[in-house]
């Protein structure tokens, strides 16, 4: 009686693990390619945002202590070191809401179209470059003139 | 849970150099994956000089090349060479497909030629797929229906039920698509992977059969259907130009709309 297929004993019914079968390489030899890059982008400007949340905390906190706390967040934000990070996390903000709106919007079940995800990720990637640089004008560009 | 770096025999060692014969002067050079089960040692990645001058268009070409010419233990699967049964697809050049369809000439430098991305390897270029076919089986991919057809003729559909068929009946099940996702390769044990889910679809939406809602249901769960996390490696690698990515997006939709 067939009984489908076993996936243990399929190979000459010797135990798949006696045999110590080689796994063939994946991440080493897969050529980086715009769907696997914006995933694993959104994985790590989430992990990104989750290290900024803790920003915002220092600033409620800072605000709820007094002007002298407060001096000392703001200065941080305005020093080299702040820039950098601030500019960092707008990147991933911007880039982490975009990419939601797609991941929405796949959900729904439209934009699955091979064209359409190009568009939509080359769209994600040109947005929150310009709203990053643009955060970057209006907050940051006074402090290095 | 997930690996991402290879185990210790699996970790790849240089291999051997095997130069065209003299005089030939339009060579190119082929970085084949080796494994040999019998001699106990990690795979390995020779080099071919192949003259193309002796050689047909495609990767297929060159490996049959590669095998009669060069090699003979050189060991994969082949069998139509023109993209319809599925035997021949590998990891060519950095992304899956069929080699019997992948032109040489679209490849820039060397080309790199290696087993479907983590898999059980048996020998060079043949992965072991029975964990795949079981999961393939697991979804009941036939017809079911309780009904007798009527008057005892075959199950008659309109052109319109037809047609929701189009981009679903062509997959030949080379499992280019399975073995390109991040997702199936951390949980290849649970998740389904696109090529048994764009099956999965396949029969969903065939009018004929009559167990849709159960095949929903045995779809919805947190492993087997809701690993894929909308990466499209699926869509992008498949050789027959098929979206597994939206059949999967419309299995989602569908359970949801069988709850409200």
């Amino acid at each position: 009686m067939w009984r489908g297929i076993d996936p243990i004993m399929a190979f000459n019914g010797v135990p798949m693990k006696s045999q110590q079968r080689p796994l063939s390489p994946h991440l080493q030899i897969y050529k980086p390619q715009m769907t696997s890059v914006l995933s694993i982008g959104g994985r790590i400007m989430g992990a990104g945002l989750f290290v900024g949340s803790f920003m915002l905390v220092w600033w409620i906190a800072a605000l709820a202590i007094g002007p002298h706390a407060y001096e000392i967040f703001m200065t941080f934000i305005h020093s080299w070191m702040g820039i950098i990070l601030c500019t960092g996390w707008a990147f991933a903000f911007y880039y982490y809401v975009a990419n939601g709106i797609r991941h929405l919007f796949w959900d729904l079940g439209y934009g699955y179209d091979l064209k359409t995800v190009y568009k939509t990720g080359w769209t994600v990637v040109i947005f929150s470059l310009i709203a990053t640089a643009a955060t970057f004008y209006h907050f940051f560009l006074k402090d290095l003139l | 849970m997930a690996d991402f770096i290879l185990p210790k025999n699996s970790r790849l060692r240089p291999g051997k150099l095997h130069k065209a014969a003299e005089g030939a002067t339009n060579i190119r050079k082929f970085h084949v994956y080796r494994y040999n089960p019998d001699d106990k040692e990690n795979p390995q990645v020779d080099t071919f000089e192949v003259d193309m001058d002796q050689c047909g268009s495609m990767v297929l070409d060159a490996l049959i090349h590669i095998k009669s010419k060069m090699d003979g233990t050189l060991t994969f699967r082949r069998s139509c060479r023109e993209g319809i049964c599925g035997s021949c697809s590998m990891n060519v050049d950095g992304t899956n497909t069929l080699a019997c369809t992948k032109a040489i000439d679209d490849i820039k430098g060397d080309v790199k030629v290696f087993p479907l991305p983590h898999m059980p390897v048996i020998k060079d270029l043949v992965p072991d797929l029975s964990a795949a076919y079981a999961q393939y089986a697991s979804i009941k991919p036939w017809i079911q229906a309780e009904m007798p057809a009527e008057g005892a003729r075959e199950r008659l559909q309109s052109p319109e039920e037809r047609k929701k068929l189009d981009g679903l009946w062509e997959c030949i099940l080379c499992f280019s698509c399975s073995t390109s996702c991040p997702s199936y390769w951390w949980n290849g044990d649970r998740y389904l992977g696109p090529a048994v889910l764009l099956q999965a679809h396949r029969f969903i939406q065939d009018s004929r059969d009559e167990k849709t809602e159960e095949r929903l249901q045995d779809l919805e769960d947190p492993f087997k259907l809701y690993r894929c996390h909308t990466i499209m490696n699926c869509t992008n690698t498949c050789p027959k130009g098929l979206n597994p990515a939206a059949s999967i997006g419309d299995i989602k939709k569908k359970i949801v709309a069988q709850k409200v």
